[in-house]
């Protein structure tokens, strides 16, 4: 099976301080990675050090077979890695129709509105409205759709659903489901557990810095794994 | 009303011309989150362009001014963006003034070294035909820049509405990591925005030298009179920074007419965008200039800074003390002079330092302070009050100003704090260095040296050891500060406001308290340099030396008594050993470069020469030994084992 990324070794963190302490992960071509751990495990340094936020000290990260650890974020985005960062990834102050050009590129502007329409009615209802002041929902959706308008093959998830209705967080997952269906590669962070392990193909756990567990969701759900490293969480 | 017509076409011409520069200010400064001090200076760095090439070189001005704006004004935003700012990321707001206030010293002083402090006149860019409207006569010039600004500003709003550029610049400016996410590059769009600001301030620069002349000094300090429309549109909105630039320039240009026959406002038409600069900052609701840049936890680069609270400097005290009072002995006449007017600005350093190093706190008016102490010993010596009374009085009369300028303090933070007192440093100079009541008719105050208690300080040697005594007493209560509660207090404001208030600390307190001890302990300072050189006048002391100190403390080292020293050394003593005019020349050259070098440092040239830690030293050692020791005992026991 060919791999969209691959992680070996890699070293990262901010200051003096370092947080992965030499991470090996792999995301098989067309499938679900779930990547769960306790607060403070390293999820969120992970998923920037992919997308370029936050550099890579040590170890490689190979993006189609292509080492990319020296390229800069926007370097990796074009190169089809989309990161939807925790928190509200949209520009607050532009319109729900700007943020969409912007995440559509150069080309194809309204092929791109269109297509986000269609998979969130909501968003084509709001086009000429600050994004700012949409629903927490709302924004969250039009932050997905970033990734569903380009052609990114990899799309990183850091925490989507914090802070949403259960409603709404149905529809984030229907999205992610949608993107899975047409053949992206995800690696998702997730604290619903138990709906992250019903779309993943694979888990990975990270403790402090280090994967401690690589397997397919059945496997973890065996092992006391979540009580050793997740508290109570399952 | 016809009378007026004249004073408002003149208005709306000078109100185009901030706008152009404001609104450069405002491209620069939202997507960037750098607030360029230098703005100013960039303009008059496209003005001499524009000068050298139509006179010098002999270009046609369809050349020449299209170089200057489209060449010169976007290369040096480049320069500025890549080897000035791109590093400084993630430092807090004040890293960043001190650098763009470096730059504009560099960039001014620059200007002086190579084409001299005197005005250049250059020939009219338009026509001066006139014509009549209802009721007043307009020119051509006028008209052409009325139309100039207007349409640059249009076309600066349809870039950002209309083209796709300008909505990437719009989201680079709305969340720069977002936006690189989105595969844009933001160093690039910001690069961008870099030059089509720094454009903006090459054309206000050279539509101003026709008008002006060519004077570094004229042109640096009128286009920033575009702060202040800058500031009314929030720093942040295009139309609104037009629209104030425009009403600005109309109400200068309008109260210039109504002064008229009030010689004592004489001063208020030029400043009258500062105190909207001053009045909007210090009244606005709090909250309403936040800062764009946040400071982020970034990897110390050298070397670790040790931890730790200050100590009181105790052994460079009585050194330096020890050291300044052998001085007079191999001193003479010219050289002791200089050496009394260095620990003058010991003071006046360490006093800045209480704000700039422990408080990080900007002042960009500590001149006025000065000022304020030597003026008023003069107003009450010559009314026969005893000098050291004149003195202390001139200290405290200060402490009102310092009062006022504590209240933008507690407000603003940062940036606008720092904006805040630049405002009130012209204000100041423009509103009052021109009255009777600082240098009374003839512009000029003298102090004659004084006895006290029948004892003559007419020698210099006396007058000398006088000083000393004054200043040690100051630094004495500068580095008291430093180690005791209130030094704590406002080192913790200087890092977290709400932490520090959560602890129940009052930063109101705090903050007036701190701008009052530092004006006063300036004011004494400077009523002892004014003794000193017996006279005073406004040109010695006006807003750009604030400007200039700053640049010399970061250099120094504004955390220390050293650095405070080492200012005094560098700003004073250097010019009156080496006199040669290109070393005067270069010299603030050297201190703007020297403080963009050292603006990220904690403590200047200081910091860098760092005196061994004898106790730190000691207890490494003493471990050292220790573990020797136990290293022998284990040797010896081992040896003892094989024995048995």
């Amino acid at each position: 099976m060919s791999m969209v990324l691959e992680l070996g070794g890699v070293r990262s963190g901010y200051g003096t301080t370092e947080v992965l302490h030499g991470v090996d992960l792999r995301v098989p071509r067309g499938t679900a990675v779930a990547l769960l751990g306790a607060n403070g495990a390293g999820k969120t340094t992970l998923l920037r050090t992919v997308a370029g936020l936050t550099p890579t000290r040590a170890g490689r990260i190979l993006f189609q077979g292509a080492p990319v650890e020296h390229s800069s974020a926007h370097q990796r985005a074009r190169a089809g890695i989309s990161l939807v960062p925790e928190g509200r990834g949209i520009f607050r102050r532009l319109t729900v129709r700007e943020n969409l050009l912007i995440q559509a590129g150069s080309k194809r502007a309204d092929e791109a509105v269109a297509k986000a329409t269609a998979f969130f009615p909501k968003l084509g209802q709001r086009l000429n409205q600050e994004a700012g002041t949409l629903s927490g929902g709302e924004q969250q959706m039009l932050a997905l759709a970033g990734s569903l308008v380009t052609d990114a093959d990899l799309v990183l998830a850091d925490e989507l659903s914090v802070g949403l209705a259960p409603i709404v967080v149905d529809e984030i997952f229907a999205a992610l489901e949608a993107l899975r269906a047409e053949g992206r590669s995800m690696l998702i962070v997730e604290q619903y557990v138990d709906r992250v392990l019903g779309l993943a193909d694979y888990v990975y756990i990270l403790h402090k810095g280090t994967v401690v567990f690589v397997g397919e969701p059945a496997r973890c759900a065996a092992d006391d794994i979540f009580e050793r490293y997740l508290g109570s969480v399952a | 009303m016809k009378s007026y017509l004249p004073f408002v076409v003149i208005g709306l011409t000078t109100g185009s011309v901030y706008a152009i520069a404001a609104m450069g200010l405002v491209v620069t400064y939202s997507t960037s989150g750098v607030f360029n001090f230098a703005h100013g200076a960039v303009g008059m760095v496209g003005a001499f362009a524009f000068y050298s090439l139509t006179v010098d070189a002999g270009l046609p001005m369809g050349l020449s001014i299209p170089i200057a704006v489209l060449v010169v004004g976007p290369a040096l935003g480049v320069v500025i963006d890549r080897v000035l700012f791109r590093r400084l990321h993630g430092t807090g707001a004040a890293t960043y003034v001190v650098v763009s206030l470096g730059l504009l010293v560099v960039l001014q002083a620059l200007a002086v070294a190579i084409y001299g402090p005197e005005t250049r006149q250059m020939d009219p860019i338009f026509p001066r035909w006139t014509y009549q409207l209802p009721g007043v006569r307009v020119g051509i010039d006028q008209t052409m820049l009325v139309i100039i600004a207007a349409l640059s500003g249009a076309a600066l709003l349809a870039f950002f509405r209309f083209t796709r550029l300008g909505l990437y610049t719009r989201a680079v400016v709305g969340d720069p990591e977002l936006a690189e996410l989105k595969r844009l590059n933001s160093a690039g769009i910001t690069r961008f925005s870099w030059m089509l600001g720094s454009s903006f301030a090459a054309l206000a620069g050279v539509l101003l030298t026709p008008t002006l002349g060519l004077d570094s000094i004229v042109l640096t300090g009128l286009v920033i009179q575009a702060f202040a429309a800058a500031v009314v549109g929030k720093l942040t909105s295009i139309p609104k920074t037009y629209l104030g630039a425009i009403g600005l320039g109309v109400a200068a240009s309008l109260a210039t007419k109504l002064v008229a026959s009030r010689p004592a406002l004489s001063g208020l038409p030029n400043s009258l965008p500062f105190f909207i600069l001053f009045g909007i900052l210090v009244l606005s609701p709090k909250g309403s200039f936040p800062e764009i840049l946040k400071a982020v936890a970034a990897p110390v680069r050298s070397r670790a800074v040790r931890a730790g609270a200050p100590r009181f400097p105790g052994a460079l005290l009585v050194a330096a003390a020890a050291a300044a009072a052998l001085a007079p002995a191999v001193l003479s006449g010219s050289q002791l002079f200089t050496a009394t007017s260095v620990l003058a600005f010991v003071l006046i350093f360490s006093s800045l330092s209480l704000l700039l190093g422990l408080s990080r706190q900007i002042s960009l008016a500590h001149a006025v302070f000065v000022v304020f102490g030597a003026t008023t010993v003069a107003h009450l010596q010559h009314a026969g009050v005893p000098y050291l009374v004149a003195l202390l009085a001139g200290g405290l009369i200060v402490l009102p100003v310092g009062a006022v300028l504590a209240i933008p303090a507690v407000r603003l933070s940062g940036l606008f704090l720092a904006l805040a007192t630049f405002a009130f440093g012209v204000l100041a100079q423009s509103l009052l260095f021109g009255t009777e009541l600082m240098f009374g008719r003839a512009g000029i105050v003298h102090i004659s040296r004084p006895e006290l208690f029948g004892f003559s300080l007419g020698s210099d040697r006396a007058f000398y050891y006088f000083v000393l005594a004054v200043v040690a007493a100051g630094v004495v209560a500068v580095e008291t500060v430093r180690v005791t509660r209130l030094g704590r207090v406002l080192r913790g404001l200087g890092d977290s406001v709400p932490a520090t208030e959560s602890l129940g600390v009052n930063p109101v307190v705090s903050r007036v308290l701190i701008f009052c001890l530092a004006g006063f302990l300036a004011a004494i300072a400077g009523g002892l340099e004014g003794t000193l050189t017996s006279s005073v006048n406004p040109i010695s002391f006006g807003f750009f030396q604030s400007l200039l100190w700053v640049t010399v403390l970061v250099t120094g080292g504004m955390a220390s008594l050293g650095g405070s020293i080492l200012a005094a050394l560098l700003l004073v003593a250097v010019p009156s050993v080496f006199t040669s005019p290109t070393v005067l020349d270069w010299l603030p050259v050297g201190f703007g470069a020297a403080a963009i070098v050292l603006a990220q440092t904690p403590n200047g040239l200081a910091g860098l020469v760092r005196l061994p830690d004898f106790s730190a030293l000691a207890t490494a050692s003493r471990w050292r030994l220790d573990n020797l020791r136990g290293q022998e005992r284990i040797a010896g026991a081992a040896q003892a084992g094989a024995v048995q």
